[in-house]
């Protein structure tokens, strides 16, 4: 870890005691929050990544939809297809409103595999995944939160 | 932690269109719960959380950073990181997630992911490991995600007083630095409702 030096005038030192602020991680190739015009590291991914077999070793490509939180049913009317194991078990999962997190957790799935199958899923018309329209939630649904809470004991 | 066993695993068609209509999904929002290892990130999702929390694992590739990098080459490492999460169901259309993640800035690079839609974040705070939050608040910060920092009590005992802790973490004036116990659902209640009247004050905010 390297830190600023404190005469270059461009690195002023500045007197606070989180040394984040300044240097570390940044100057370590660290962690700014992403901006959507650059390229998600998973394409720099190469052989060091374990093979995910049950997605046909992909480990990217996953649709930006579906978060963790995702709310995810079973498509209605979706005609009986082959599926694999794990894509069964999924659709399984489905019949009531679950979140991809929790496909993920009661599968014992790798999340990362888990939104690549989900997507597949829906790709192939068996799932619906229920995109919210607004990605920052809106003042009313978060006053409902709140009333919610305290409602809560 | 328990588990809930897989369904069989025959393969085999998938019974799917014979149990009537889903039910129409609820709207799902999130809060994240960051912080330290063995801070009490777990306790708190776990205090709130109307099932067990659920584990998660995440799989990914990074550059190593920090102080356990070997050398000047640009190594890749592959981390699997365990994810607690609970759930609160507001009623049938709305449903709280609370995500508990790792605050190590090693994890840093899943962060984009997980705060994409986030209402706020509760960091929890050990005051005898106050630097382990560091990586948290510097990346909510700049994420611009609404934050509160959260000591947690353990056994009513605080090392530092709140002041300190907000001197220390060098947050703003309106980052809001409180105390809570991870362990009862009243204290993690008012806890995250304080990041919530944050996130409201953000949404506000924006859509005026």
């Amino acid at each position: 870890m390297t830190y600023p030096d404190p005469d270059d005038p461009a690195h002023p030192a500045r007197p606070s005691v989180r040394p984040f602020l300044q240097s570390g991680p940044l100057a370590a190739g660290g962690y700014r929050p992403a901006h959507t015009d650059e390229e998600p590291p998973a394409t720099e991914q190469t052989a060091a990544l374990r093979p995910f077999v049950i997605t046909s070793g992909r480990t990217d490509g996953t649709d930006p939809d579906i978060g963790m939180e995702t709310q995810v049913t079973v498509h209605p009317g979706a005609g009986p297809v082959r599926l694999s194991p794990e894509m069964r078990a999924i659709v399984g999962l489905c019949l009531e409103p679950v979140s991809v997190a929790e496909i993920s957790a009661r599968l014992r799935l790798h999340l990362g595999v888990t939104r690549i199958l989900v997507g597949d899923l829906r790709a192939a018309g068996q799932l619906d995944v229920h995109v919210l329209n607004n990605e920052t939630p809106d003042p009313e649904t978060i006053m409902r939160v709140i009333r919610g809470l305290r409602a809560i004991t | 932690m328990d588990f809930e066993q897989s369904p069989d695993r025959v393969v085999g068609t998938a019974a799917v269109g014979t149990g009537g209509r889903p039910k129409k999904a609820p709207v799902p929002v999130k809060i994240i719960v960051a912080g330290g290892f063995g801070v009490g990130k777990t306790t708190t999702v776990g205090a709130i959380s109307e099932i067990s929390p659920l584990t998660t694992e995440a799989e990914m590739t990074s550059a190593s950073v920090g102080i356990d990098d070997p050398g000047q080459a640009t190594s890749k490492t592959t981390t699997t990181i365990a994810m607690d999460f609970g759930v609160l169901t507001i009623d049938q259309t709305l449903k709280l997630y609370i995500f508990g993640t790792p605050g190590q800035s090693r994890f840093a690079f899943m962060w984009d992911d997980l705060i994409k839609g986030a209402l706020g974040a509760l960091v929890v705070v050990d005051t005898n490991r106050i630097d382990d939050c560091y990586p948290a608040v510097d990346y909510f910060e700049r994420a611009g995600l609404p934050f509160v920092v959260g000591v947690n009590t353990f056994n009513g005992q605080m090392s530092y007083s709140l002041d300190e802790v907000r001197w220390a973490l060098a947050v703003r004036e309106d980052v809001p630095v409180l105390s809570f116990d991870a362990r009862f659902r009243g204290s993690v209640r008012d806890a995250l409702l304080v990041v919530l009247d944050q996130a409201l004050d953000k949404a506000i905010r924006q859509k005026s």
